[in-house]
């Protein structure tokens, strides 16, 4: 069954945490929070849609530190930064890092939830290209050795008769084998063809 | 007359001899004597008789003289003859007596020829020669004795038959192994004639008295060699006493010269140098510089002798009149105190005093010297002042540096006080029905005011300019509120914090803000200390124990990287650091801190690893 998208909200303050996250509650979204970046890793939820709420200092594993491990595993999820004041140089470092968004505390409470619907925005498309990649790679695995041969140079706008000289195959086995790549990749046409190797290259 | 032809060399032969021989002066030779009878009768007979038969008896016939002259020459014939006899029996005995005298001498007595052949030698001689008497004679001295001693002997032969003068000499010989010596003299023995027809000669043995000679001669140069070294000796002695007695002079010159500096010392330095008799209980003196310092006059002092008390500050006084009393029995005074100017200025004193000693060790006489420390004690307090003033300024730099963290510290009540806020502002505009929903979050609202406001009030206290006023102070209450205000670093640090603080604890006597500010530094200098460690454990121990009757002890206690032994040497320099940004100034600060409430402390390194600063404070004496 497929998760609603949730905000991840880890904060050691549990004042701050229980505050933001009632804010969160009453303003219609889901809301699960942590004391620390090890109580969230350990709750298993990282593979799910949603946004971390992250305060940057904290004592164990910090904000940026948890930022870096979910980078390090291949984890896409947007991260939103809190801080207290005048952390530019850790606002710096987490930007580059790769972060979706940098709030400094105290913060309006409007700033804070159109930064986390931004971030779910994000995040569900992230998914949903990320279904399109998968099921593009899926289909790719089908092909022959033969017919990913002559995709590669239908991709670069090499004419049939060329093709069929430079693999030394009749010119008649390379329509058949254009027709079957056609067909396994689901693509109506040659555009539709370029575009799903587009989005596989990305993802490379 | 032949027989006083013979006597003729014989008497010769005798002059040498001593004059016992001639022992008789008087003699006259038996004719001359017999001549002068018949000379005497015959002038009687012929002259004075018929003179006196005439003058007695003219009428007497005179006499006859022919038969009384023939009576008279027969009786002078008769006289000779006995006179010659008697005289011819004496020489005989004579000279039986000179023959066995001779013999008897120990001397060797010897006559030779002119060719040196022995013809007459005393027994003596031939035991000198080991041989009869009979051997020897008619053999010359080649026979008789070693080579060497008869060439000398036949030489000195030769000498005497040549010059025929008496030679008289010494000879040393060996002799059956023995060595002898000699005195032999020897003359020419002459014919009457007077040619030399031999040699006469006595030899005497002297070894024995030569012996003697030598071992006197050996005395008297070991005697005179004694005497030249007593004299070395006396001249050595008397040179080193004239030395010792010119360095006396000398000494005694540099003694007056020294007495004479030491009073012009005593009476130019700044110091007041004092002599206090115990018996007497008065100053016996006091150096000029007394009347600068105190500026009061010395004779005052001698005719009041409490006058040096009076002049104490009343603060110190008793203080110092206690000392004075406790001086006169061990002789020893140390004291700092104030003494008052009559121009009411006050100077600090610093004085000591040290006992001089009888020849019984009794102490009969205190020596001292009092100095204006005024200046010294103006830069003490100058120096304690900027202490005082540099820990404010470090207070303050710490305070500034607190300010951001504590920013952040505030930010999180703040930000949650938002958060809820807008939480009920969501939930009201959401129609929400019931209104008792939101109690909750404005009680947390409210909290979290509150908590913000305590963070300030901390803070304020922080900064907050105390005078120093030592209190009892309860250590453990104030580590758990430096503690407090060092959370936030702890947490950001990561740092697990223990505190094993002894609640048995006495009360200790210090400013509490000081030693707060001590504490928060080096509980900061553990924290640093942490952050720099990567990995785990960072573990702070803060401990609190009694260290003694006097003192109690606090350490902190960490797991970081601890220090090097050059490290160990600054640390507690100003303006050493080893941290990036770091001032150098915490642990110095510290310490001074530590040290201006009469307490100590000091770093050590932990056998497993990290560093543990202690300090020691004083227990409240009412505890």
């Amino acid at each position: 069954m497929p998760h609603t998208p949730t905000v991840f909200l880890i904060d050691d303050d549990q004042a701050v945490r229980d505050a933001i996250g009632l804010l969160l509650q009453a303003s219609g979204l889901a809301v699960e929070t942590f004391a620390s970046a090890a109580d969230f890793l350990e709750a298993g939820v990282v593979q799910r849609p949603g946004c971390l709420v992250l305060d940057v200092r904290m004592p164990g594993l910090s904000g940026l530190d948890l930022q870096k491990q979910l980078r390090a595993q291949g984890y896409r999820i947007p991260i939103i930064f809190m801080t207290g004041h005048g952390d530019v140089p850790m606002a710096i470092r987490a930007m580059k890092a790769g972060a979706f968004d940098f709030i400094e505390k105290p913060f309006q409470g409007q700033i804070l939830l159109a930064r986390i619907r931004e971030a779910l925005d994000l995040d569900s498309r992230e998914r949903r290209r990320q279904a399109c990649r998968d099921s593009a790679a899926a289909r790719m695995a089908l092909l022959s050795p033969r017919e990913r041969e002559v995709l590669e140079r239908v991709a670069e706008g090499q004419y049939n008769k060329v093709i069929a000289a430079e693999l030394g195959i009749s010119l008649s086995t390379v329509e058949i084998h254009r027709k079957r790549v056609m067909e396994k990749l689901k693509a109506e046409s040659l555009s539709d063809l370029i575009r799903l190797l587009a989005l596989l290259n990305a993802q490379s | 007359m032949v027989g006083a032809q013979d006597r003729k060399p014989r008497a010769r032969e005798r002059d040498p001899e001593p004059a016992a021989n001639r022992w008789r002066p008087s003699q006259l030779h038996p004719a001359t004597l017999s001549l002068l009878f018949v000379l005497a009768g015959l002038l009687w007979v012929l002259c004075v008789d018929p003179l006196l038969a005439r003058w007695l008896d003219a009428a007497a016939q005179a006499p006859k003289p022919w038969p009384s002259a023939l009576a008279i020459t027969l009786g002078g014939m008769l006289l000779y003859w006995l006179l010659q006899a008697r005289a011819t029996s004496a020489r005989q005995t004579q000279d039986l007596r000179l023959a066995e005298f001779i013999e008897q001498i120990t001397d060797v007595a010897f006559i030779k020829d002119r060719q040196s052949r022995y013809r007459l030698l005393n027994a003596a001689g031939a035991r000198l020669a080991c041989r009869p008497l009979a051997e020897c004679l008619n053999r010359d001295d080649l026979a008789l004795f070693p080579p060497e001693m008869a060439h000398r002997l036949l030489e000195e032969d030769r000498q005497v038959l040549a010059g025929g003068a008496l030679l008289s000499c010494e000879h040393t010989f060996v002799l059956q192994g023995d060595t002898r010596t000699f005195l032999s003299t020897k003359w020419p023995c002459r014919n009457a004639g007077g040619q030399i027809i031999g040699i006469l000669g006595i030899a005497r043995d002297i070894t024995a008295r030569k012996q003697v000679e030598e071992r006197s001669e050996r005395a008297r140069a070991d005697l005179e060699s004694r005497v030249r070294e007593r004299t070395a000796q006396l001249s050595a002695i008397n040179q080193d006493l004239e030395r010792q007695i010119a360095a006396r002079i000398q000494a005694e010159i540099a003694l007056r010269e020294s007495e004479e500096r030491f009073r012009q010392l005593t009476e130019h330095i700044q110091e007041v140098f004092w002599v206090h008799g115990i018996g007497e209980e008065r100053t016996l003196y006091i150096s000029p510089a007394y009347e600068a310092v105190w500026g009061r006059p010395i004779h005052g002092l001698h005719e009041r002798p409490l006058d040096w008390l009076e002049s104490i500050h009343p603060d110190d006084r008793a203080r110092v009149q206690a000392a004075h009393v406790a001086k006169q029995c061990s002789g020893h005074f140390d004291e700092e105190y104030r003494i008052v100017r009559p121009d009411g200025a006050i100077r600090w004193i610093w004085d000591r005093g040290f006992p001089i000693r009888d020849d019984a060790g009794h102490v009969y006489r205190i020596a001292g010297l009092a100095e204006d420390i005024t200046r010294r004690k103006l830069a003490e307090d100058q120096l304690r002042r900027q202490q005082v003033e540099l820990a404010r300024m470090a207070r303050l730099s710490l305070a500034v540096e607190l300010a951001s963290s504590l920013a952040h510290e505030l930010n999180q009540p703040l930000a949650a006080i938002v958060a809820y806020t807008q939480a009920c502002l969501a939930l009201l505009r959401q129609d929400h029905a019931d209104p008792r929903v939101l109690t909750g979050p404005l009680d947390e609202v409210v909290n979290q005011g509150m908590r913000a406001g305590e963070i300030i009030r901390h803070l304020r206290e922080l900064v907050q300019k105390h005078p120093a006023a030592q209190s009892a102070l309860d250590l453990n209450a104030l580590i758990r509120s430096v503690v407090h205000y060092a959370q936030l670093e702890l947490r950001q640090a990561g740092v697990v914090l223990n505190l094993e603080l002894d609640e048995s604890l006495p009360a200790v006597l210090a400013d509490d803000i000081q030693i707060q500010l001590a504490v928060l530094y080096v509980l900061r200098n553990a924290i640093e200390a942490l952050n720099e460690k990567h990995g785990d454990p960072r573990v702070l121990t803060v401990r609190t124990a009694r260290m003694d009757p006097e003192r109690v002890l606090a350490t902190v206690h960490d797991t970081g990287r601890g220090f090097s032994q050059e490290v160990e040497a600054h640390l507690f320099q100003p303006f050493f650091t080893t941290k990036p940004g770091g001032m150098g100034l915490g642990l110095s600060v510290s310490r001074s801190i530590v040290e201006a409430q009469n307490g100590q402390l000091w770093a050590s390194a932990n056998p497993e690893g990290g560093a543990s600063f202690h300090f020691s404070l004083p227990v409240h004496p009412d505890t």
